[in-house]
């Protein structure tokens, strides 16, 4: 089973990150779910694979009753960040989907009907969760060609799907990144394989060093805190990507 | 990562995913006998044609080659309402698989967050989606049943029809030897659609 681990908390606005399962098989990519919590209802971000369903619900569920969940946001189509959809929808299936519109026809293939999805344009938009606002936040080509982060204002949190990820071995296995010098070589193949457009990475880079960021959280790895979170985009900005030979 | 495979894998497909391979063993099979009946129905053609060269000596052998072409005709309608059936069989057994693929997982997921009463619900339900899934399945699987043992009824029949036109060639004077050989084939076409529907019989989708 995962764990599950409040990084946000201000009443019952919460960022909950579920994380770790040692029972995981090891073929299977780690990754991080996150939920946000406010006003009695909830979003799961990325919530991951088929396969993981029963590790994270059984997270949430000692923390959050899972029939609150609200909203799904996903931050691309991949299928370790959604192809649970059907399981939710089982749960759930008033459930709604934000995600791409690039994508909106793709995921269906994995569950849900015409009036699960909430398409997001390409600029992005606000979402609101029981009168939260959250920003969904163009990271496109990052990798994915119709890819969106997640920007909480008021928790100065961000959600920032496959930017930021590191495969971590099994013994550094913390939720945070301690010591970013060590961490970031975790990050570096797979950013420069993964990530497809250097000039899309340029303008990201931009648009998220004008938020007030506290934690940058990623859906593989560690997540970035305080100073780490320039410093990872300051270390992104300069990283030549997509290339095939790291 | 291990190199071992998994036991599922080394155990080979259960439950509905056997169900499915199975079924589609028999739609295989089916696909052939729809064949071979096209080529009755070109066979029985000919042989009337010959019957009506060799005139009054093959009287009786025309008079059967008519039978066998309805025969022919009869047995390619069997085999699209087999086909039909079959069809419907594939799409439920994939729906039980998709089915029974989720009630796993869900199953695993109520082990880990036992107390969640939703979840329980959420089961129970998916157990009542599941067991009318099973009811359209199983009648089905009775009814394809019944219409292979249709089709094997129809075959022997078309079995006695081939050897008597092979006895009727005897009497075809000096067209004898060419109404021997199409009957022959006949009865050994006949002989192989019989063979398969027998096999079909005993397909172990039947004893699911
Ligand atoms: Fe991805
Ligand atoms: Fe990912």
């Amino acid at each position: 089973m995962k764990t599950t681990q409040t990084i946000f908390q201000d009443g019952d606005h919460k960022w909950l990150a579920i994380v770790r399962d040692p029972a995981k098989a090891d073929f299977l990519i780690d990754t991080n779910e996150y939920l946000i919590t406010h006003g009695g209802q909830g979003m799961l971000l990325d919530p991951g694979g088929l396969e993981i369903f029963p590790a994270v619900f059984s997270a949430v569920a000692t923390e959050f009753d899972p029939s609150a969940i609200s909203a799904i946001f996903a931050s691309h189509q991949d299928p370790d960040v959604i192809s649970s959809l059907a399981l939710w929808l089982e749960f759930n299936p008033q459930l709604r989907c934000h995600v791409s519109w690039m994508w909106s026809g793709f995921i269906p293939h994995f569950g849900g009907v015409a009036s699960t999805f909430a398409p997001i344009p390409d600029e992005g938009m606000t979402i609101s969760l029981a009168g939260l606002s959250l920003q969904a936040v163009p990271a496109h080509y990052l990798h994915s060609s119709g890819n969106h982060n997640l920007y909480d204002r008021t928790a100065k949190m961000f959600f920032s799907g496959d930017i930021g990820a590191a495969l971590l071995p099994a013994d550094q296995q913390g939720l945070f990144v301690k010591d970013f010098s060590t961490h970031i070589r975790h990050a570096e193949g797979f950013h420069r394989r993964w990530m497809g457009s250097n000039e899309a990475k340029h303008q990201w880079c931009s648009r998220v060093s004008q938020l007030d960021i506290d934690m940058l959280c990623p859906q593989h790895g560690a997540i970035y805190q305080g100073e780490d979170v320039q410093r990872f985009i300051n270390w992104f900005d300069s990283l030549q990507v997509g290339v095939l030979r790291a | 990562m291990t190199d071992q495979l998994p036991d599922a894998i080394v155990a080979g497909p259960k439950g509905p995913a056997l169900d499915l391979l199975h079924i589609v063993q028999i739609n295989e099979e089916i696909k052939s006998v729809v064949a071979v009946a096209f080529k009755i129905n070109i066979m029985a053609l000919n042989a009337i044609f010959l019957a009506k060269r060799a005139g009054t000596a093959a009287l009786g052998f025309g008079v059967l080659s008519n039978e066998l072409r309805s025969f022919s005709s009869q047995l390619r309608e069997t085999m699209l309402s087999l086909n039909a059936l079959i069809h419907a069989s594939v799409d439920g057994v994939s729906a039980m698989l998709q089915d029974s693929r989720y009630n796993d997982i869900l199953e695993r997921a109520v082990v880990l967050a036992s107390k969640n009463k939703h979840l329980q619900e959420v089961i129970e339900q998916r157990e009542n989606a599941t067991d009318q899934f099973r009811s359209k399945l199983s009648g089905l699987r009775r009814a394809l049943r019944s219409s292979v043992d249709d089709a094997y009824r129809l075959v022997e029949l078309g079995g006695v029809l081939a050897k008597s036109a092979k006895i009727e060639a005897a009497y075809g004077a000096g067209f004898s030897s060419s109404l021997s050989q199409v009957s022959g084939e006949f009865d050994g076409i006949v002989e192989e659609i019989r063979t398969s529907l027998d096999t079909l019989r005993k397909s172990s989708f039947f004893r699911g």
